[in-house]
């Protein structure tokens, strides 16, 4: 029998998404259902001193319109298993800690009707001036006590001496702006009461944090709350925490006796639900005249909202990437007012971002090949767990088979060196990581009807990412069943526990307990079957006996055989096992990038024409959802290096283009052929996963600084300030 | 229910103008964006003098995916909110409803139209294809197939969009070449970041058609 684990199968859930029939937070009707709508605050910082909903109330349609004076109360969240990063809750009292903050929510009969009633209320501030810019405020950054990524400032040996032992040293600063999610799905939630009892269809990339969430903040116990999403249209961070507008929804469900569903508008998801803040980094690295590495000094700075300071740009990639003796790496946060940050696709992707900029700016004043600069500092063991061996890191064969894959020594170095015509060509590589697990992992339920078909339920979410289609090869495989006899069932709060899908962390925790689980229940069936008198395989041991396509063997003799079916029926009774949460084993997937760009001199147009990338990612349970996974990471590098930011007025404090035309991510026509290569070594610190890690924020870590190096290697112009607009290439030609 | 008995009236008696002076401590006086993107700031619009949402409806009949389906809808409700919240049609989906995302799109009279962009009234009596509208029975269309072969779609949430944007790409004979595909394929965004395996799955349908 060929592996199921390891086939490229087709997404099991294909069908139902090209066809519309999937039921995505939005799509689920619930009769009776009022529609939702918010007023946001137009200035960044004060309180209201006046709130007049009369029209509002007035207007057609309209069922309630609630403010901080009629709005029930909510209990902060903070508890055990909740993931609410903000200190407050909005329409709980009059302060305004951001522009776009809710400071009305209209129920309406229709969607129009809220929509329209919510341009009706009319709001008096007294509103401060707003800080809202990092670069105004950078003399007020703060270390902040240790967060979720641990202890905000680490250091290791002795950085100073280390700067002084260099031959070379670089001291560079880069700048991120802010970024937002924009998953195609905005985020909603419908919730529906029924005898005190709850149920939220939500955009949920955490089913059960929200679940403790809203029962922490409704004062309802846990049992009395399922949370649900079937489908998500993407996260990528933005719905894993819980916000504001979900709490605020189920108590107005609550308080109102009906059930009252919010789509967010596209326009409110950008203060609604976090963001990557802006940052400023400063990098002081030292070398020896060999690129033997001697001292890294990273200091980051952050914005923080005004309420919360949760860093979530974690310094990783300094800390494990390369052996460096001596290291200093510093997270600052800056208070602004505006939302509070959250985590976002690959949060790391700033340090490595700027990391592996530098080195390539280290490469360039070394005369060394950048490859030949990573390996002279490659450690094989984690220089962030006093030298702990990772379990497996196959990085050496990534920058071997990803650079013959994209041709890398036919590579001038010289920047300005490779041209076709009037075209600048420039070819760039970095290094990617990301570590996911070290966290808890997932329980899992299998049952074993007597049709011989299994079902197989964790609460855990498929945010794009694969989800059932990898679980039901796991469990087919690790059953001995035909995958057309497995079902697995996924978003609903009322089956096994599941971590947040968040972090890459999804497939080596649920399919662990998958694996457990479906392993515990194939041991249950041996034992049923050859302590049956009624069966073939009566008496022999258990451990002669296998199960594969449905049919158990005597591995001894094949032609003593069972089926599941058979067994099953006779048991009388479905097969079952659950298993408990396991804490997941960390795991660090790496890889090396490859990126080509062709820049117009004169127009400062920059186009990536090649991006080629190969990763050690563990085991690769399905090489079709894994490549896609690996080409939308790359997508969102060439928007986070080229295209993407979201822009502040200084003077209002507010979000200037909270919409998909003035935010620019990746179209079509920006992406070229993506290669995606990938090693397929189990890792062993993992069996319970099969030897799988996560993987699919790994890419994106080393994308965005190889098309930055791609840049100045065309141009022979390094652009600090990203994105790498072409304004910035322009200016930076004329100041040569 | 709602806050009927406390309101702030002193609110009421101030007009923009004797608020904006009263600027000491630069208190403003704006109207509470329902779409932070209509109302800019120190330039509210004078909601007061705003007509009551009156909103006149329509007896309008659409034929969605061969059916006839006959609404009584508000002179305002976009094609899109029709399909959805009217009809029950959800496979059509509003990512940004202001046509910037392609995710809502559909076929009007067998061409492509973002249905957030287009009133429902507008389009009375005329046939609208749906993805629901596509497969003949458990047969899909070609091009519903390649999108699952080629592995076109992560979340699935642009992908209905994506794929009617693909069936009418096609048949207008914009498939010529995979950067025609891009290009006349990047109405559609795809925040997972398909792009590729998009252009794959259009190559593949569209070489189908042509045999």
């Amino acid at each position: 029998m060929s592996p199921i684990v390891g086939s490229p199968l087709a997404r099991i859930d294909g069908r139902a998404k090209v066809t519309g029939a999937a039921t995505y937070t939005a799509d689920t009707e619930v009769r009776g259902a009022l529609h939702g709508f918010l007023a946001l605050s137009t200035v960044a910082g004060g309180r209201i001193t006046g709130i007049d909903v009369r029209d509002a109330e007035r207007s057609p349609g309209v069922v309630a319109v609630f403010t901080h004076r009629n709005m029930p109360e909510l209990v902060v969240p903070a508890g055990q298993g909740t993931a609410y990063w903000k200190r407050v809750i909005p329409l709980q009292n009059a302060e305004i800690h951001h522009s776009g903050q809710p400071v009305a929510y209209l129920v309406a009969e229709s969607p129009e009707q809220a929509r329209h009633a919510a341009s009706l209320v009319k709001v008096t501030y007294e509103a401060r001036t707003p800080r809202v810019g990092l670069a105004q405020a950078m003399d007020e950054a703060y270390v902040p006590e240790p967060g979720l990524k641990g202890p905000n400032d680490i250091t290791r040996g002795d950085p100073a001496a280390g700067l002084a032992q260099a031959d070379v040293r670089i001291d560079v600063s880069y700048t991120t702006p802010m970024h937002h999610h924009n998953a195609l799905e905005p985020s909603a939630t419908t919730a529906v009461w029924d005898d005190g009892k709850l149920t939220v269809y939500e955009t949920a990339q955490g089913i059960n944090a929200t679940k403790a969430t809203l029962a922490e903040a409704l004062e309802v116990p846990p049992a009395d709350v399922r949370v649900i999403s079937r489908f998500l249209g993407g996260g990528f961070g933005a719905k894993g925490p819980v916000w504001p507008h979900t709490l605020i929804t189920a108590a107005i469900a609550r308080e109102l006796g009906r059930p009252v569903k919010l789509v967010l508008s596209r326009a409110h998801t950008y203060t609604s639900h976090g963001h990557r803040p802006e940052t400023h980094q400063r990098l002081r690295i030292g070398a020896k005249r060999d690129g033997t590495l001697t001292a890294i000094e990273h200091v980051t700075t952050s914005q923080v909202s005004r309420t919360e300071d949760l860093l979530f740009n974690t310094s990783e990639p300094t800390r494990m990437l390369y052996a460096c003796p001596n290291l200093r790496v510093t997270q600052r946060a800056v208070q602004l007012d505006l939302p509070a940050p959250s985590m976002m696709r690959s949060p790391e992707v700033v340090a490595s971002h700027g990391l592996e900029t530098a080195l390539d700016e280290l490469s360039y004043e070394l005369g060394m090949d950048p490859i030949e600069l990573r390996l002279r500092n490659y450690t094989a063991d984690n220089p962030d767990a006093d030298g702990t061996p990772f379990g497996s890191k196959h990085l050496k064969e990534c920058y071997r088979r990803g650079a013959d894959a994209f041709g890398w020594n036919k590579r001038d170095p010289r920047p300005r060196s490779m041209r076709d015509g009037d075209t600048l060509i420039g070819w760039g590589m970095a290094t990617a990581a990301h570590t996911a697990g070290g966290r808890p992992g997932a329980g899992a339920r299998v049952v074993i009807s007597a049709e011989g078909k299994a079902t197989v339920q964790v609460a855990t979410h498929d945010i794009g990412t694969g989800t059932y289609t990898v679980m039901s090869q796991v469990a087919a495989q690790s059953l001995g069943l035909d995958l057309a006899h497995v079902r697995f069932e996924l978003g609903d709060s009322n089956y096994p526990f599941a971590f947040v899908s968040a972090a890459s962390a999804t497939v080596p925790g649920v399919g662990a307990a998958v694996n457990r689980a479906c392993t515990a229940a194939r041991r249950t069936l041996i034992d049923i079957t050859v302590t049956d008198p009624r069966s073939p395989l009566h008496g022999i041991p258990a451990d002669r006996v296998t199960i594969e396509d449905g049919t158990l063997y005597d591995t001894d003799r094949r032609a003593r055989r069972d089926t599941v079916r058979a067994v099953v029926a006779r048991h009388g009774e479905p097969v079952e096992a659950t298993t408990e949460p396991v804490f997941i084993p960390p795991g660090y997937s790496t890889g090396a990038c490859f990126a080509e760009v062709r820049v117009d001199p004169g127009l400062g147009q920059v186009r990536v024409t090649r991006m080629h990338g190969f990763f050690d990612a563990g085991r690769v349970f399905n090489r079709r959802t894994l490549r896609s996974q690996g080409i939308g990471g790359a997508v969102w590098a060439v928007g986070f290096t080229l295209s993407e930011h979201t822009l502040v007025d200084r003077r209002l404090g507010r979000i200037v283009n909270p919409n998909l035309s003035g935010y620019l991510v990746p179209v079509n026509a920006d992406i070229p052929e993506v290669h995606m290569g990938f090693v397929d070594k189990p890792d062993p610190a993992n069996p319970d996963s099969l030897g799988a890690r996560g993987f699919g924020e790994t890419p994106m870590t080393g994308m965005t600084a190889a098309i930055g190096n791609a840049v100045y290697h065309a141009t022979g112009r390094r652009i600090r300030d990203l994105p790498i607009t072409q304004d910035k290439i322009i200016e930076a030609a004329e100041d040569q | 229910m709602s806050d009927t008995d406390d309101h702030d009236h002193s609110a009421e008696e101030h007009s923009r103008r004797t608020v904006l002076k009263a600027g000491a401590v630069g208190a403003v006086a704006v109207a509470a964006s329902g779409g932070m993107e209509t109302i800019a700031a120190g330039s509210p619009a004078d909601v007061r003098t705003a007509p009551p949402a009156q909103a006149p409806t329509a007896d309008i009949t659409l034929r969605v995916n061969g059916v006839e389906r006959s609404l009584t809808v508000e002179s305002r409700v976009t094609l899109l909110d029709a399909l959805r919240e009217r009809v029950g049609l959800t496979g059509t989906k509003k990512g940004c409803d202001r046509g910037e995302c392609g995710a809502c799109t559909v076929l009007v009279e067998g061409e492509r139209v973002k249905s957030c962009m287009t009133l429902a009234v507008m389009e009375d009596g005329r046939e609208i294809t749906t993805v629901e509208g596509l497969a003949r029975g458990d047969e899909l269309h070609p091009v519903q197939a390649a999108f699952i072969r080629r592995d076109a779609f992560q979340c699935g949430f642009c992908t209905s969009g994506q794929i009617m944007s693909a069936v009418a790409c096609i048949q207008e004979g914009h498939a010529g070449s995979d950067a025609e595909v891009r290009e006349w394929m990047s109405g559609n965004l795809c925040r997972c970041g398909c792009y590729p395996n998009i252009v794959d799955a259009v190559r593949d349908a569209a070489k189908g058609q042509a045999k």
